[in-house]
């Protein structure tokens, strides 16, 4: 297993500039800032990274969407609104190594030629929020950050947005909207981001485990990373494992890599000498998968995808064979619903009315005809919303009712 | 121009246009809720969703450009299926209280229900979101947070078109509703749109609220009488009654708007007493009331004497900015043509001399008469007397002796009403013969020797001619109270009493015979008086 992101989380001090520097912090940025600004892009092309916040779009192809020679500036923005069910590696990231990301996120400024960035992250991450800020100021104070960036003459400027609290703004549109200072609601696609984003500018957005292997990438040149992993799903993925494994946390894998060993071998099996019985692998929603689906799979976006999930943001929960079902598919649905922005039909009532559904059902109050209504309800909602948010609603009601639908249906009286 | 194909259908799109649009353009009408022509395109609502050729999902028709040779379907059954669906969620949560509901009638969730939907409800009634019902928003709208659909058409109605941004949505999920800050009134002279385009009965009119079935009122299509601007209106009666006024879409003059003074003018009408019968005085000084036979043929020989002692420049015309383009055009035809008065006036400088002047960026003008511009264009603004001063000025020293005089309440009342009343009074006083057509009671009317009932805005067909020049109709709602007749025809009768040709049956008639020749309506067909209005050159 290579280790990229994780290679200095745990050595003392490395969110001090100090030691990042001492550990080579900040020689990728000034060797990017030697090469043209498209080469960095041609070597995050062919590196094959691609988003990791669950969408897993290839990087530097969504950079290529970005018009050059516009008088409009461009924006870069960070999203660390990570909030998905199940996932914390981003906040690892920030918390432990808070100047891998800055550097990162001065890379792709400089192949974008975007001088002013934000961190957008999540309200309640207010401490990662800190560290961050923390790290900022030292690169400010340290002169790579600000009027020019490393020396050179480049300004940039990287702030950090504090969201407040809402799931939806982790939707780059959303996010956008947010950072503008409006309701956190999904925009009408097209016009895309890359062209529309940010007060109408040319506009990326990308995740922090994204920017943070982008000094890897640059120092270790594009074939190195692109040795690691399968043909489509290169490099090195974050998972961040929870539920009844014996050892839940962030964990970086190579893709590729059998997700039983990872679950067996690395997370330290089932606690307490239990039974797997399902794994929602990428975060609450998607697909969830049953023990004996997750047999030979592996952990990339193309073999999970053919088993019938998603890697997604690589939040990855694991259920061992007490767990319930229709508790576990409740708590889920009531994120949703709770998380819905409201904008859009389908989602704003459909999401509501689910929970609502899967709740009595908990309760020993749900008829059988509840069951298929779920099925139903997955149906009205799929595909016809603005955001993807209804259908990671749409994901586990469907894969948890039609593999587990025995168990929903022992609690329905009528 | 791109072509595409609708439902089988070529079509051709202008360019720029989204399917919902050449779709309408075309007559096709594909169901929605947010979408609306004069506002901002959301796309929330999900109604709108088709089915385009090699994209993967449906897409809504609102938000998506026409392409060249795009294949398009809102007829499939996979499309119906997620309209129902849509239909299905947008009533889960509704209260379904349509028996007490004022939108019963014309609520796009029943008419969508009876096309699309027609399912049972799966939801158990305990299972219903609740939220506040009648909220009140200020003197023209309630709220009912529950029958929302949440289509954002106010929200984005006071953000773009007002741009006050009032209402906003609170709360997410299925506990979104629309509200202003803390209940704060509407305080927007526009406010009432927003009754009107919400798509169901989450906003009501105040005004309108619990007084009638929609179903049993009855459309008369007619031109707002509250100020210069002419929008396009729908006039909605029963019985004799006007219930409520609304406006029609005029792209050219009000897009789909109405302001409120305009929306509640019609209330005017009625406020004060109507003059029923003409009125003459006798003998003994005293007003009487008369047949109009009798009235008519008095004022036609009392005139002709006056004319006959003192020359016709003695015999003043003193018109209304509120009469139609027709009372204006028989009035200068009798007494201009017939009785050979020259004295022509109209303006009592109240606000009649700001025919063009915008009191708001949006619709609103300051003059408050419908029709200054007629008056205008048909020779009743005379410099020599240049207002009603120089009229009163002129019988004060015995240059003008008698008067017919026009006076018409503004629908849209300002302070300086009263003024103008009492100018038009000083008017009247100063005369030694004065003829006075009018349709409410006014105590300054004791001193004409001639009092005339008309009928006023909605009880006559009629052309007017807003601020810019624009000649439209405006038809008759209701019948006038009383022996009340139009302006026109008052003065049909005078001709004729007088012995000239008077053939007209209607105001269509006389609105021919202003077509003919060479004055300022010639060449104009009546058919163009109707959306968008025609404007005269």
């Amino acid at each position: 297993m290579t280790k990229i992101l994780l290679v200095n989380i745990d050595k003392p001090e490395q969110a001090s500039i100090a030691k990042y520097r001492e550990r080579g912090g900040y020689k990728a940025l000034e060797k990017a800032l030697a090469m043209e600004q498209t080469a960095v892009i041609d070597e995050v092309k062919a590196s094959g990274l691609r988003g990791r916040g669950g969408a897993g779009f290839p990087t530097g192809m969504k950079w290529s969407f970005v018009p050059r020679n516009t008088n409009k500036p461009t924006y870069l923005l960070c999203n660390a609104d990570e909030s998905e069910p199940g996932t914390f590696k981003d906040r690892i990231l920030m918390e432990r190594d808070p100047h891998a990301l800055i550097e990162g996120m001065a890379i792709a400024c400089y192949a974008l030629n975007c001088h002013l960035s934000y961190i957008y992250i999540r309200g309640e991450y207010e401490f990662v929020a800190n560290v961050q800020q923390k790290a900022l100021d030292e690169a400010y104070e340290a002169k790579i950050l600000g009027p020019s960036l490393m020396g050179k003459d480049y300004p940039l400027d990287i702030y950090i947005h504090l969201g407040q609290g809402a799931y939806i703004c982790g939707e780059e549109t959303s996010l956008i909207e947010s950072l503008e200072g409006n309701r956190g609601y999904p925009r009408i696609k097209p016009p895309f981001p890359a062209t529309h984003g940010f007060l109408a500018s040319p506009t990326v957005v990308n995740n922090v485990e994204t920017l943070a292997a982008l000094p890897w990438i640059i120092q270790n040149g594009a074939a190195a990373y692109s040795a690691i992993g399968t043909e489509k799903s290169r490099g090195t993925k974050l998972f961040s494992v929870s539920g009844h494994v014996a050892k839940p946390g962030v964990y970086e894998v190579d893709l590729g890599y059998p997700l039983l060993d990872f679950i067996n071998k690395d997370a330290g099996g089932i606690a307490n000498g239990r039974k797997l019985k399902a794994v929602i692998p990428g975060g609450s929603s998607v697909p969830v998968m049953t023990a004996a689906e997750c047999d030979g799979v592996l952990l990339d976006y193309e073999s999970l995808l053919k088993a019938g999930s998603m890697l997604g943001s690589g939040g990855m929960i694991v259920l061992d064979d007490t767990t319930s079902m229709p508790e576990t598919l409740s708590v889920i649905a009531d994120f949703y619903a709770h998380e819905s922005c409201g904008q859009c039909t389908p989602c704003r009532e459909g999401t509501g009315w689910a929970a609502k559904i899967l709740k009595n059902i908990v309760a020993g109050k749900g008829r059988k005809s509840d069951v298929d209504l779920l099925l139903k309800i997955a149906d009205m909602m799929e595909g016809k919303t603005i955001c993807p948010l209804a259908d990671a609603d749409v994901m586990p009601i469907r894969s948890f009712v039609t593999k587990f639908r025995s168990e929903f249906e022992a609690l329905c009286k009528e | 121009m791109p072509k595409f194909t609708l439902n089988g259908q070529e079509i051709e799109a202008k360019n720029g246009q989204t399917i919902i649009q050449a779709a309408g353009d075309h007559s096709i009408e594909i169901p929605h809720y947010c979408y609306h022509q004069d506002l901002p395109i959301d796309g929330n609502c999900r109604m709108c969703l088709v089915d385009v050729e090699k994209m993967p999902k449906l897409t809504p028709a609102c938000t998506t450009l026409v392409n060249e040779g795009m294949v398009v379907r809102s007829d499939n059954e996979r499309v119906k299926q997620a309209v129902r669906g849509v239909l299905e969620f947008l009533l889960i949560n509704h209260p379904v209280d349509c028996p007490v509901c004022d939108q019963a009638g014309e609520c796009r969730l029943q008419d969508y229900y009876m096309v699309y939907g027609l399912h049972t409800s799966e939801i158990p009634l305990g299972m219903k979101v609740r939220k506040r019902k009648v909220i009140d928003l200020g003197a023209m709208v309630v709220l009912d947070q529950e029958r929302c659909v949440l289509c954002s058409r106010c929200i984005r109605f006071f953000e773009h078109v007002t741009e006050t941004g009032e209402m906003q949505f609170f709360g997410r999920g299925d506990h979104v509703a629309i509200g202003t800050f803390e209940d704060r009134p509407l305080d927007n002279p526009y406010s009432g749109n927003v009754v009107d385009i919400c798509p169901v009965g989450a906003l009501t009119s105040r005004d309108f609220r619990f007084k009638c079935r929609v179903w049993f009122l009855h459309a008369t299509d007619s031109v707002c009488a509250g100020c210069s601007t002419g929008c396009a209106v729908r006039v909605d009666h029963r019985d004799g009654a006007i219930f409520r006024m609304i406006p029609r879409r005029n792209p050219e003059v009000n897009r789909s708007w109405l302001c409120d003074e305009g929306r509640l003018s019609f209330h005017q009408l009625n406020s004060t007493e109507r003059i029923e019968r003409p009125l003459l005085k006798g003998a003994d000084g005293v007003q009487a009331p008369a047949a109009w036979e009798d009235a008519v043929r008095s004022i036609d020989a009392k005139l002709t004497e006056i004319k006959k002692a003192s020359g016709a420049s003695t015999i003043l015309g003193f018109a209304s900015p509120s009469a139609t383009n027709e009372g204006l055009f028989l009035f200068k035809r009798y007494l201009g043509e017939q009785i050979g008065a020259v004295s022509f006036e109209f303006r009592v400088d109240s606000e009649d001399r700001r025919v063009a002047d915008e009191e708001d960026q949006l619709l609103r003008h300051f003059d408050k008469h419908p029709n200054s511009m007629g008056a205008i264009k048909l020779g009743f603004m005379n410099d020599d007397l240049d207002g009603i001063q120089g009229a009163i000025d002129a019988a004060r020293a015995g240059r003008i002796k008698a008067g017919v005089v026009i006076y018409f309440k503004p629908l849209v009342s300002r302070p300086s009403d009263d003024e103008a009343e009492g100018r038009i009074l000083e008017l009247v006083e100063e005369l030694d013969y004065s003829v006075v057509l009018a349709a409410h009671k006014a105590d300054w009317q004791s001193s004409a020797d001639v009092v005339l009932p008309v009928a006023a805005w909605s009880e006559e067909d009629g052309t007017y001619t807003n601020f810019e020049g624009r000649v439209q109709l405006a038809g008759k709602a209701v019948e006038p109270g009383g022996d009340a007749l139009p302006v026109w025809e008052v003065f049909a009768m005078l001709l004729h009493a007088s012995g000239a040709q008077s053939p007209w049956m209607s105001a269509e008639d006389v609105f021919a015979t202003m077509t003919e020749g060479t004055g300022v309506f010639a060449g104009i067909n009546l058919s163009q008086t109707r959306l968008p209005g025609v404007v005269l050159a």
